[in-house]
């Protein structure tokens, strides 16, 4: 039994929890539900040791654990997967897995390896291939392995922050499944998430935290999803209404990719991809991840240079880089510069940076600080001031920021990543209808994603990729299920011919 | 920015406490070696001047390490930057005696800005072009200065009698002639310190500033919101290099008047102690350099009157230098925020640089 009792943290003026209770018994999927912001990922960073708590404290069993100390938590069982992958970089993943067996004296990669296969298969992962840096893997891939790893311990206690917005639909079922099996051995799992229906479907206790307290603590059986969303969001406000359902009037085409192929080694990693994107229409791209989306992005970027084909902007007056705003998948890592304050991310912007820098040069830091607190107020970035580092925000907010800076620069297109991650439906809701409002006025939008549902509410045109293919598809409820079938069909058809390096 | 100046101070009051025990050790007494070091740096007016003398090429290379590191672009070779920039300025030095001598002497400075700004804009060509790790073409660039300078007053160059490795004297409308009499101190260190403050107005009140520390943090990020890391790369070696570069020609026309081997006794390196003392902080920069001044000159009266070896002035640089990192490591924040970005990049950097270089680096110093 994991219990945490009475836990107070505050960060410098911020008060991020004030005495919360949580337990979570033995052999039960134990979900924590909160809003960005408040307080799950302080909770659990606590539970596994990594932060010290300034009040109360953790039991397992109910003997203490030593406070503030993660070598700790892990050898007594707890361990956990984070919405920010806690991996090294310039390892390899086999060495990733290796590292951290508290107990073991000599590596043996092969082992690991086929331990790592055996779980992966069970889960119905697929692994990168052999000798892969971590550096080279995209999130999801990074996420997975973090599972595979936290899994490989035999833990006590697995606390899962965030996993399943990141997984492919064909890896969902499999994964909740462990979860089940997990609970039948006895074990605890905490998950995380912002997905109520999954919470209510597997879960067998729900904790839900606003503003740092705990506001409703229930069997799964005795609630449903509007009773959460209410708990989450507090009685005041009312549960924001999802994207506006008025059609919108395709305009002129503003971007044109041509025949875009990308060779990486002997890879054909996009192979004549031709897109249109016109203004005032968002045009959605369907897959699972390393089928060449994260290629595209670069592309599209700037990034990476194409071994043929070209982009086209049908203003000859407007600059590439200025005309397309991008919201990439690594947010901490390709979007944002977390050391620098939120002000000068601002900056990074293109067409921001044209209207706040003077024509010498010169910043005008007064009225680049006053622009971003108005966004931040606007978009309820929940940030203490415009001069904080961004690393100081929690994730959801993070993003919200990256989205409301790309939203800001009014270009004029987005190519954006999974827009919703990390963020809890009320403010993926906002976000979406934003996104809609911008290309009701003209705006045009790329969106890459393989949350289906996200795409089918949001996209006047849909098409799927697969192995750097894009094919269009008939947008429509009844084929969800077929479009699904194919993202998934190709990406199993994908691991038994991938070309190793 | 208050935080971390309390624990630069506490940093040099710790390293103090080392020495002194050092002191005590061998024999000395630390009061009358701590006497000694006062007069010699700062007691009296010419020993004051001379210190401020000395920090001069100091600053003018922590400038230069400054602009480079906060875009996570390891310049270690400051040292062949400055020799490049007093080469060019003494091999103009001795053709201008025609030329009237303010011009004369902004032609010096000129050459010296140019020719360092040639040496430390070719490494970052390397680097945005090639590839090339400029930890290690900056460490090749300083032996390629060095030789240069060798066989220039060997060769080319040599003084007319051909006695003495050393180079024609420079022409005297080409000599500085603002001093503050009576010492040595000279234009060069107002010259310096307005560099310093043209720094910090460039590095954080500039969109080019920005961007350089943009991608000192974050390369990655920044080609995302379409930012030329190459050029930058490129523009900001440049710019760190004249500024080595212009320290070597105000040594030339305000001091030697002329070159000879071994110009340099290591300015460069020493002068990456002095950035990261001033945590890259251009401003910060001038008491630090000032601080490194004192010891130089301290060191020498401690030798002549206490009979303590210059080698313990090493000492205090490194124990100064230690206990401020063993402070940074353990700080929580404030606390080199500025370098903590472009210091994990370091590990990610000296991760490429092969054992042979790093080692050659070391006995270089």
């Amino acid at each position: 039994m994991l219990a945490a009792k009475s836990i107070t943290k505050q960060f410098g003026r911020i008060r991020a929890l004030a005495g919360v209770d949580f337990v979570a018994s033995r052999g039960e999927i134990h979900a924590l539900l909160g809003e960005n912001g408040a307080g799950k990922s302080t909770l659990i960073r606590i539970l596994t040791g990594i932060l010290r708590p300034d009040s109360g404290q953790v039991t397992l069993n109910r003997i203490p654990l030593q406070v503030g100390s993660a070598a700790t938590a892990l050898r007594r069982g707890i361990a956990a997967v984070y919405q920010t992958p806690m991996l090294f970089e310039r390892m390899t993943w086999e060495e990733n897995l290796a590292l951290g067996r508290l107990n073991q004296r000599r590596l043996d990669f092969v082992q690991v390896t086929a331990e790592a296969q055996a779980v992966a298969a069970d889960l119905g992962f697929t692994l990168p291939p052999p000798r892969t840096l971590v550096e080279e893997l995209s999130v999801p891939e990074r996420v997975r392995l973090e599972i595979l790893r936290a899994l490989r311990s035999h833990p006590q206690v697995l606390i899962l922050d965030e996993p399943t917005s990141i997984l492919s639909p064909t890896e969902l079922q499999p994964f909740l499944a462990l979860l089940c099996r997990l609970r039948s051995q006895g074990r605890t799992v905490v998950l995380v998430t912002h997905k109520l229906a999954e919470a209510l479907a597997v879960a067998d206790h729900v904790t839900i935290l606003r503003a740092g307290k705990v506001v409703g603590e229930t069997a799964a059986c005795h609630t449903n999803e509007a009773e959460l969303a209410r708990l989450m969001m507090g009685e005041d406000r009312p549960r924001p209404s999802s994207a506006p359902t008025e059609r919108r009037q395709p305009g002129k085409p503003v971007v044109q990719l041509h025949q875009i192929t990308v060779r990486s080694a002997d890879r054909l990693v996009l192979d004549r991809v031709s897109l249109t994107l016109h203004s005032g229409a968002i045009v959605g791209i369907a897959g699972v991840e390393r089928n060449g989306q994260e290629e595209l992005v670069e592309v599209i970027a700037g990034v990476r240079s194409a071994s043929s084909g070209s982009i086209v902007v049908a203003d000859p007056n407007c600059d590439r880089r200025e005309a397309i705003a991008i919201v990439p998948q690594d947010r901490d890592g390709d979007g944002l510069i977390l050391e620098l304050s939120l002000w000068e991310n601002l900056l990074l912007a293109p067409r921001l940076r044209r209207r706040l820098v003077s024509r010498h040069g010169w910043i005008r830091r007064a009225s680049a600080i006053q622009l971003c607190e108005e966004i931040i107020s606007l978009f309820n970035v929940r940030a203490y001031s415009a001069k904080v580092p961004v690393g100081s925000l929690s994730g959801g907010n993070r993003q919200r920021f990256l989205i409301a800076r790309t939203l800001a620069a009014t270009p004029a297109v987005i190519a954006a990543c999974d827009i919703s991650r990390g963020l809890d439906f009320s403010a993926a809701a906002e976000l979406r209808a934003r996104l809609c409002e911008y290309a009701r006025r003209g705006g045009a939008v790329l969106l890459i994603s393989a949350d289906l549902e996200e795409l089918f509410e949001l996209c006047d045109r849909l098409y799927v990729i697969n192995r750097g293919r894009v094919a269009e598809v008939r947008l429509g409820q009844q084929n969800m299920a077929e479009i699904g079938l194919m993202m998934a069909g190709h990406f199993a058809d994908e691991t038994e011919s991938r070309p190793e390096k | 920015m208050k935080g971390s100046l309390a624990r630069t101070l506490l940093a040099l009051a710790l390293a103090a406490v080392l020495i002194c025990i050092m002191l005590v050790a061998l024999g000395a007494s630390p009061i009358n070696v701590a006497l000694a070091f006062w007069e010699g740096a700062f007691g009296t007016w010419l020993a004051l001047t001379d210190t401020l003398t000395k920090s001069t090429p100091l600053l003018f290379c922590g400038l230069a390490i400054a602009v480079a590191f906060e875009g996570a672009l390891w310049n270690i070779g400051a040292d062949g930057q400055l020799l490049a920039g007093a080469m060019s300025a003494g091999a103009l030095g001795p053709m201008l005696s025609a030329w009237p001598h303010p011009l004369a002497v902004l032609a010096m400075l000129l050459a010296g800005a140019g020719g360092g700004a040639l040496w430390g804009g070719t490494a970052g060509w390397l680097r945005a072009r090639r590839q090339v790790n400029e930890v290690i073409s900056t460490i090749m660039l300083n032996f390629v200065a060095a030789q240069i300078l060798s066989w220039l007053v060997h060769g080319p160059l040599i003084e007319r009698s051909h006695a003495y490795p050393i180079s024609l004297p420079i022409a005297p409308a080409a000599e500085l002639r603002l001093y503050f009499r009576p010492s040595r101190l000279n234009f060069g260190m107002l010259l310096a310190i307005s560099c310093a403050a043209a720094c910090y107005a460039l590095l954080y009140h500039t969109e080019k500033g920005l961007e350089l520390r943009a991608m000192g943090r974050n390369r990655r990020a920044c080609e995302f919101s379409g930012i030329n890391t190459a050029e930058l790369t490129v523009c900001a070696m440049a710019l760190s290099g004249a500024l080595a570069g212009l320290g070597g020609a105000t040594q030339v026309t305000a001091i030697t008047h002329r070159l000879y081997e071994s110009f340099s006794p290591g300015w460069g390196y020493e002068a990456i102690a002095v950035a990261l003392i001033a945590r890259l902080n251009a401003l910060a920069m001038v008491p630090s350099a000032i601080v490194f001044g004192a010891l130089d000159n301290g060191a020498q009266a401690m030798q002549r009157t206490q009979g303590i070896s210059p080698v313990l002035v090493q000492v205090i640089e490194g124990a100064v230098i230690m206990v401020l990192l063993a402070l940074d490591a353990t700080g929580r924040q404030g606390l080199g925020r500025t370098l903590k970005g472009p210091m994990s990049q370091a590990k990610k950097a000296t991760d490429d640089v092969s054992v042979e270089s790093v080692s050659q680096l070391e006995a270089w110093r």
